[in-house]
Formats: structure tokens, sequence, C-alpha cells
């Protein structure tokens, strides 16, 4: 092996390139731009203005960040629920205001001057909700008015009543504790915002009116579609909004013991700061309370941290400025194109020298010489089906196979010219095989394993396993299963074929050639999933031999068919049996004289088979090429292969016409005929062997004769 | 957008090709087209007083009206180019590099053995297009796997030597002289026409869809253009991964490399792209394909017309020649091994 392809093995098949992609596909990668904002945010104040940590900074600066919060939280469900609230501001202070009016001016205990804060919040909220949640008004201009009508009023009222508040000597020990004091040395401001941070966070996430907000923010009319009132959700937010700023207004009126002509003044724009760059979308949706959080630190830190280094408002309002226009533009940059990048960096191929391959060129004398045999098979249900992967026959010669429209097709014997639908599953039914009871068990693509009883009803067995250590993709779903059989014991084993793609992009997993192709089993007794073997390429056919001491399963992207034995000395491993085959093997069962047959879903090419040996050029291919350029194995071209115990080659077909036949991803033996199905095909074939038992039934072979 | 200069880096500049659109837009016109004659490897068409003749691999036929065809002469090796002087003179170049005018063979200065075209112009010059200095023509897709442009243009004037008009071309596949002293060639693996004069060689349509081979004049002082193959972004990019490409070109019979052809889709050995997958018993048309069909009709201004097509599914592919024969459009199809007569164009 030349140095470079040396050096380009260890580079792709060590480096895990692959969990690029996967963290991608995570939703909390979204806080990373935030959360790495914050850190360099506070690393670097923290760093140059000395001090900044001591304990009186700190409690100063969280008092303010506790009321902040506040109402950064009420503007962040704002935000969710599609909207924004500009008017944060004035109710702010004319909540603040309230409070020290009721407290000051009418003397009334401090409970009542809470009771006054929070209904100014909530008037003025629900004034803005019915404005834009009923009459539909627009957010901005709406929360616009609000905010300037509720600043003049404060203004006139704090002109009008101001030194009445100076002159008051009222005083109460709750309200200087509300302003002063700690609890369990943290200040009152802060445990609000965390409880309320708290309430929020899982009634967003884990209740159905936070559903609905987040609904509506992201799609509106699919929200209407599905039943969400949504004026009234729209609603609520603005009054939940009102309501924080009221509480914050409350909590700033009993610290400072009053209210001046600057309370709450530029709020809005430090609030609207903090809820997008924490990574809250503008278009609704999209966001959390702890991406709000994140956001008020970072502007809070940023703004206290500029004053103290002796930089005047209008620098203040510029960096907020500029800060916003960054994380406006980010967030829109990154909503629209995540799903680029995830597309461009996801497919992470390794390097794999494929072992030379006998030829299968037809004349060549090896026993995988292709004919072009399988042209002559009658055709079943051609312009019906859709893709039929797997076929089967039951004791009655009925043929059932799934179609990718997600349902059971059961055809009737003798003609098989009628056809119903036998059930309906919803995913794509891969493997199929009947149990010793005739129930009807099948792998569903992207769904896991179903049984389906003579009646047709349909039950789920089994969808995960157990997820392993080092998964960043959840590996305990099943991704992919692919095919199955059913041994005496009534244990179910079956193919997890990838862990990296969906059923429907399963030819994309050979691009990448990277081995999570699992064999796992299935007890029906208790219920349990079990992975017994992992990291195959594309794990594909199962077939129990024909002793039942063993199960062969095939290994599609390396052309190989493997031995798994299931007693015996080698009982629980695996060997490799049948290596370097032409073709990408596919499901495998049993032939009526003791033998195998075995499905090609496709043909190594030679350009193909030197890609993989360039993990390089595959990446760049994914990255500068759209899909439908990408060069795949031959998928056009497949066969069927007929291997005895021995491993020989006894025969090979297939149809290089290409019409009937082009890929074959299985084929089943019963009564002399061999039924042949295709993934991509919209036929099932139907070819009579020549001197084959005209009796064999595999039903009968695997349970015996029933009455 | 303005981080893509930065973000291209990281991911790579995406790989386009020109549409078909315009002009080229796709039909099936050459699919549908009538067949005038089966003949396997058909190649260079000419008309010589008032007869039509089409190379074969190493046969020369003479076309009747109805399609009969009648094999006038044979050759050791494949014949690469055709033409005809007004006296119906046959000029006949072959994959040695020997040229033979009028059946006697002519000595030709060093630098031309990968004849590629041949054209009289209505002085009675002769025009030669030399495909590339290091492969015979029969060699073509090599040449334009290891990116070569050594292809240069020759011209003879009546009575004189063969002197050279331009050099360093990337496969000059069809010459048509003008009037004057300046002729137009395609220059294949560069997907364009280039004017070619005593000064040199300029280009006058870029951007081709595919790769050109002969051009031939139309009654109406427009011209014919034959494409053989098409652009293929996935061609484009092995053209770029140099280590792949040498690889492949060591390691990979030539007929299954990721290259053009002249027909696709025949073994199963081939490469196969994403598109080009049968899909419940469908071959789609538009799929990416490593050959085609196309015969393009350019104006008096060399600005593209109107064209006839062969696409992904059909099999009138690598079409190396059209000529007008008596009003009548001939095409032939290499890949198809026909040659159609389609109505119009």
């Amino acid at each position: 092996m030349k140095l470079r392809e040396r050096l380009q093995a260890w580079r792709y098949n060590l480096v895990p390139d692959h969990l690029i992609g996967e963290i991608l596909t995570k939703r909390w990668t979204d806080n990373a731009i935030p959360f790495l904002a914050l850190i360099i945010t506070v690393a670097t104040f923290g760093s140059i203005i000395p001090g900044f940590f001591q304990l009186y900074s700190l409690q100063e600066s969280t008092r303010q960040l506790g009321e902040f919060s506040l109402v950064v939280i009420g503007l962040t469900v704002v935000m969710l629920g599609g909207g924004i609230d500009l008017a944060v501001g004035s109710i702010f202070a004319l909540s603040a205001f309230s409070a020290v009016a009721t407290f000051f001016i009418l003397e009334q205990p401090v409970w009542v001057a809470l009771l006054a804060s929070l209904a100014t919040g909530l008037a003025f909220g629900a004034v803005n909700g019915y404005l834009i949640g009923f009459l539909r008004l627009r957010a901005f201009i709406t929360t616009l008015v609000t905010f300037i009508i509720g600043r003049a009023l404060y203004d006139i009222l704090i002109v009008a009543h101001g030194s009445k508040i100076q002159m008051s000597f009222v005083s109460s020990d709750t309200w200087d504790f509300i302003g002063d004091g700690t609890f369990l040395g943290i200040s009152v401001p802060i445990w609000s915002a965390i409880v309320l941070a708290v309430v929020t966070h899982v009634a967003l996430t884990r209740s159905r009116p936070g559903w609905h907000v987040l609904a509506v923010g992201g799609s509106r009319r699919s929200a209407h579609n599905a039943g969400i009132q949504v004026r009234l959700t729209v609603f609520f937010t603005y009054v939940f909004s009102g309501l924080c700023s009221a509480l914050a207004g409350f909590l700033i009126a009993t610290r400072l013991s009053g209210a001046g002509p600057g309370t709450g003044g530029g709020l809005e724009i430090l609030a609207l700061t903090a809820a997008v760059v924490g990574g809250n979308s503008l278009g609704g949706g999209r966001g959390s309370v702890v991406k709000g959080l994140m956001g008020a630190i970072i502007v809070l830190v940023l703004t206290n941290g500029l004053i103290r280094l002796g930089y005047g408002t209008g620098t203040n309002q510029m960096v907020l400025g500029i800060l916003l226009a960054v994380a406006v533009t980010i967030d829109i940059r990154w909503l629209k194109n995540r799903h680029k990048v995830l597309n461009e960096v996801y497919v992470a191929p390794v390097y794999l020298r494929m072992g030379e391959p006998q030829s299968a060129v037809p004349g060549s004398g090896t026993p995988y010489a292709l004919n072009n045999k399988l042209s002559e098979a009658e055709h079943i249900g051609l312009g019906e089906l859709e893709g039929p992967e797997d076929v089967i026959l039951d004791r009655n010669d009925n043929l059932y196979c799934g179609t990718r429209h997600g349902e059971i097709i059961r055809f009737f014997a003798p003609d098989y010219t009628r056809s119903e639908v036998f059930a309906h599953i919803g995913g794509f039914p891969l493997g199929l095989a009947f149990d010793a009871d005739g129930n009807l068990i099948t792998c569903v693509g992207a769904m896991g394993l179903y049984a389906i009883s003579p009646d047709g009803k349909v039950t789920r067995l089994s969808a995960e396993t157990a997820r392993s250590w080092t998964s960043v993709n959840d590996d305990a779903r099943l991704r992919d299963p692919n095919d199955l059989d059913i041994a005496q014991d009534g244990k179910i084993y079956f193919t997890d074929s990838t862990k990296r793609y969906d059923a429907h992009d399963w030819a994309l997993d050979s691009i990448e050639n990277r081995g999570t192709g699992r064999l796992l089993v299935y007890d029906p007794a208790d219920g349990s999933t079990k992975t017994l073997l992992d990291g195959y390429r594309y794990t594909n056919g199962v077939c129990m031999a024909h002793d039942n001491k063993s199960l062969f399963f095939s290994e599609s992207w390396r052309c190989r068919i493997h031995r798994y034995w299931l007693e015996g000395p080698k009982a629980g491993t695996a060997e490799c049996v049948i290596k370097d085959m032409p073709g990408y093997t596919d499901n495998i069962n049993r032939a009526s004289d003791g033998t195998y047959w075995m499905a090609w879903l496709g043909m190594r090419t030679p350009s193909f088979d030197l890609s993989l040996r360039h993990p390089s050029m595959r990446k760049r291919m994914t990255r500068r090429l759209p899909q439908d350029e990408w060069l795949f194995p031959n998928i056009n071209t497949g066969g069927v292969v007929k291997f005895d115990e021995n491993f020989n080659i006894v025969r090979t077909m297939a149809d290089l016409s290409g019409v009937s036949h082009p890929m074959v991803t299985s084929m089943r033996e019963h009564k002399g005929e061999l039924f042949i199905g295709g993934i991509l095909n919209n036929r099932i074939g139907r070819f009579r062997i020549e001197g084959a038992d005209p009796t064999w039934d595999a039903n009968t072979a695997y349970w015996g004769t029933r009455t | 957008m303005i981080f893509d200069p930065i973000l291209d880096l990281f991911r790579g500049k995406a790989i386009t090709i020109p549409p078909l659109d315009g002009a080229f837009c796709a039909n099936a016109g050459l699919d549908e087209a009538p067949v005038l004659a089966e003949l396997p490897v058909a190649d260079n068409l000419c008309q010589a007083a008032g007869t039509v003749y089409a190379s074969s691999g190493p046969g020369l036929y003479r076309l009747g009206e109805g399609g009969e065809r009648e094999r006038v002469e044979g050759f050791a090796v494949p014949i690469t180019a055709l033409a005809a002087d007004a006296d119906g003179t046959l000029a006949v170049a072959l994959d040695d590099g020997t040229l033979i005018e009028g059946g006697t063979p002519l000595p030709l200065p060093k630098g031309i053995s990968c004849i590629t075209a041949l054209a009289y112009g209505e002085d009675g010059s002769l025009w030669l297009a030399n495909g590339s200095e290091q492969h015979p023509p029969s060699a073509w897709v090599a040449d334009l796997m290891e990116k070569n442009a050594s292809g240069s243009v020759w011209r003879r004037k009546a009575g004189g030597a063969f002197e050279r008009m331009a050099r360093g071309l990337a496969w000059p596949y069809g010459v048509l002289p003008r009037s004057g002293d300046m002729a137009i060639v395609s220059e294949s693996w560069r997907h364009r026409l280039v004017r070619v004069d005593a000064g040199g060689s300029d280009p006058v349509v870029k951007h081709l869809p595919g790769y050109p081979a002969r051009l031939s004049p139309a009654a109406d002082g427009g011209v014919l253009l034959s494409i053989f193959a098409p652009r293929n972004r996935l061609i484009e990019l092995v053209l770029q991964e140099k280590h792949y490409r040498y690889d492949m070109m060591i390691e990979v019979p030539r007929e299954y490399w990721i290259a053009p052809t002249l027909s696709s889709g025949r073994s199963f050995l081939e490469p196969l792209q994403c598109g080009g997958i049968r899909t419940m018993g469908v071959h789609k048309a538009w799929a990416p394909s490593r050959s085609y069909g196309m015969v393009v009709r350019l104006d008096e201004h060399l600005a593209p017309v109107a064209s006839l097509h062969s696409r992904a599914n059909g099999r009138r592919h690598g079409t190396t020649s059209a000529i007008e024969a008596d009003g009548r459009l001939l095409v032939a199809s290499k890949g198809g091994n026909c040659i159609l007569a389609p109505e119009g164009l």
C-alpha cells in the first residue's frame, strides 16, 4: 500500500468525523454560540475589571440581574409565541410607580403594593394582548404605541407625585427585606427569577399551554389547523410578559424605595438584545428560557462592565446595537443554513480496500457469471406494487409483500391476480417471516419489529435495544431494521442495518461505508431485545441454517456472508463464510434441496471500489455535488445466487436486460417456484425452478406440518 | 453571501454545469427520429458529389437515398475523419495518423498524428484538426482524463503545404472553414467553439452543455454542431481529483472509467450515479449520464437556435457528426450504431 493511501486510511478510519454531523443534529447545539459568547463576556470583563467578582459587587449586580431576568423571561415567552413586546420598559416603570405610590402615598401594606404593581402589569399586558391577539394588530407598532403612552403617563405621574413619595415617612421591615435582604445568601430578585425561570421552563417544555405557545410561534396556521386557540394563546403571552415586568418593577421599587424619571428607561432595548443574543429567534417558535437567561447575563455584564470601565451611555448603546445586529444576523443565517451545513457534513466516509472479486461478467467462466435467466420470470402485481423488498408465502400459497406505502399486500393463490391490503403499518415493511403460529413477523424500516396475526392485527414487538455507551446519535432506537428469521425456540433474530441513516436513505450508507450494522435478537418470552453483534457494514438478510444450529447473515457493503453460531462450541460468535463476492449481498432464504438462495441488490463496479480507497474524494463529492450526481454502487443490476452448506456457489441468475428485475433484494422458494422481490421494483417475479421439489414449503420446513 | 469564500475552504465550492435551457432545451428528437441506416460505430458523415459517405470503424460506406449501404473501402485501422472537396475527391484520415487524399497517402509534417476532423474550404484549402500530441483519436478519453491541451489546427492552401494555424487547443474535434482565412473549431475539452485564423484562436461560443464534436455548414448559412457527450458534475469532480483520477486510469479498465463515453448503461461494471437508479421500472430521462446525443443548429452569427436530443434514457448517444445533404439532416450516432434522418431542426 502506498504511503498516501495508508495515511488516508488512518486519517479517515481513526478520526471520528461522523460525530460532527451527529452533534449538529442535536437541538442543543443552538445554545452553543450564546454560551460561548457568555463565557467570553464574563471572562473578558472579569479579567479587565478589578474586583468584578467580589461579593458586594456581585450582590448589587445580581439584584439588578434578577429584575432584568424577569423582564427577559416575559419577553422570551412573547417572542416564542411569535410576537414582540416593546412596552416592557414602560410597564416596568409604571408598576414601580404603582408600588411606591400605594406604599408611600396611600400607606397601604406591602402585599397591596405588590398587587397594585401586578394589576398595572396585567392591565397593560391585557391591552397589548387584546390588540395584538384578538384585533390582530401588528405587534411591533402596537407595543411601540403602548410603550409611548405608558412612558408619557409615567412621566406625568412622576412629576405630579414624585415629591410626595420623597417626603413620606412610611417604612416596613418586609419592604426593606425585599429590597435589601438576602435569603440563604441570595437576594429576593434572584430567588424570584430562579423560581419564575424554572416554572416557565417546565411550562414551556412540559405543559400543554407551553407547547401551544411554541406551536403558535412556529407556525400560526399549522397551530390553528391543529385546533389551538391561536388568538387566546397570543393574548396570554402578552399578559404573562406584563406580569413579569410588573414583578420586576415592584422589586426595583423596593430596592430603590422610590421612583425617578430614569426608571425603566431603555429597558426594552436591553431586554430585546438579551433575548435575541441568547439565541431566541425573532421569528418565533425557537428558543428557551435558558437562552433568555444567558442573554440577560451577557447584556448586563456587558453594560455594567462598560460603565465601570468609564464608557458613557452613547458607547453603551452603540455596543448593544451592534450586538443586536450581529445576533439577529447569526440567528437568521443559522436558521436558514443549519440543515445545509448538516447535509454537507453528515456523510463522513471511511477507507476500505475491498478484496478482489471473482468476475461476474457473462461468459467469464466463474461460478458467479451472470446470465439473463431472471428476465424469463412472469410478473405479479405489475403497476400495482411499489417496493416489495421481501416476499413470503403462507401455507395456503398466498403471497405477501410489503410496499413503500406502508402496507402489507396479500396476493391470493393460485394465480396471484387478486390482492388485498392485509395490514397497514405505516413504515416501510422490509423483511418478512412466519412464526410457528402463522403470525407474520416483519422488520419495518425506521420503526422496528412488528407482528401481524393471521386476522391482520398489528402488534409492535420491539423498537429499541440497549443504548451503547459511546453513542451520540441515540442508537437505542432501531433505525433500519432490515431482515429477520425465527429460531425453533421462537427467538427472532434480526438485523438493524445502520445507525447513521434512516431506512429510505439506505443507499447513502454505502457512500459512507462506516460499519454500524447490528445483529439483534428479540425474545418473545420476556419481550426483551439484545444486541448480539455490532460494527458490520450494513447487515442485511438473515436465514436460519437448515439444521437450526447457526444462522447466516449478509453484510451488504462488504459483499460478505457471515455465520453466527447459536449452539455448539462456537455459540455466540460469528465467522465470515463467503467473502469478496462481485455483488452486494441481501436477503438469504432456504432452498428446497438443502442449499440457500441469496439476493444481490447490486453489483460492484471498479470505479466505486476504487472510491472506497479514496475517502477524501468521496467526502468532497458529498459536499460539492447534489445527491443525484453522487457515485453509487451499481444497484441497477442485481441477481440471485445459490450456495450450498460448504459455501460453494451452485448457481447464479440475473436479468441483465434490466427490464423486469434490475435490482433483486429478496427471493423465496415455494413449491418449485421462486418469487422475486426488489425494493425499487414495481412487480414481484415468479420463476419456475427446474428440478426443484414441487411440494416444498418453507412453513413446513420450519414448523412442521399442521392440520 | 459574504461568508461563502470562507466557508468554501471547509465545504468546497459547488461544481456547476451549464443548464440545458434555451436553445438547448431537452427533447427526445433524436430518439424519435427515423433510422436511415443501422451502421456499427457510425462516425463521420460527408457528402461528395451528391453521394453521402459514412465511416464505420475501418470501413467506408456509401449511403443510398433510402439508407442502402455499400462498403466502398476497408482499412486496417479505424477511420477518424472524412471530407470531400468540391470535385468530390475524398480525404480520409486513419487512427494511425495517415491521411489519404483521393486514394494516395499524403506526407504530413511532424506533429500531425491524431486527425480528428477534416474540411475543405471554398477556396480549395484543406483544414485539419489534430486532437492531441500524446494520443491517437481512439484514445480520446485518456487525453481528456489527463487534461491535455496539445491539439492543433492545420491548413493546406491549394497546392501548398500544411501550416499550423493554432496550437494548445484542448482536443479540437470539428473544423468548419469560413470565408477568408478563418475557420470555426470546436474545442471539446473546454466545451467551446473557437475562431482560428492567422492571428491565432479566440473563443466565440463558450459554456456549451456538452463535449462538442464535428461542425458542418447548414444551407441557411448557419452551422450544425454535434455534441457527443454531456457535461456531468461527477466527471467534472473527477477531473479535479488528481489522485483518484490517476489511480482510476491505472487500475480501472477504460470503458468503466468515470468519464464521458459514447454509450452507457450496457454493463453492470460501469459507474452509476444516484439519479440513474432505475426506480419502479423507470430510468429518468433527466438522470445524470455519461453519454448523450445532441445536435445543435447555430445561426450565421453562431448563436445556438435549436437542438435535438437523445437523453439519459435514450439510445442514440455519441452523436459525433451531423450534415445537411440535399436539404435532409443526417446524424451519425456512434454510440447508438446508426444514422438518423430527423424530420428537421
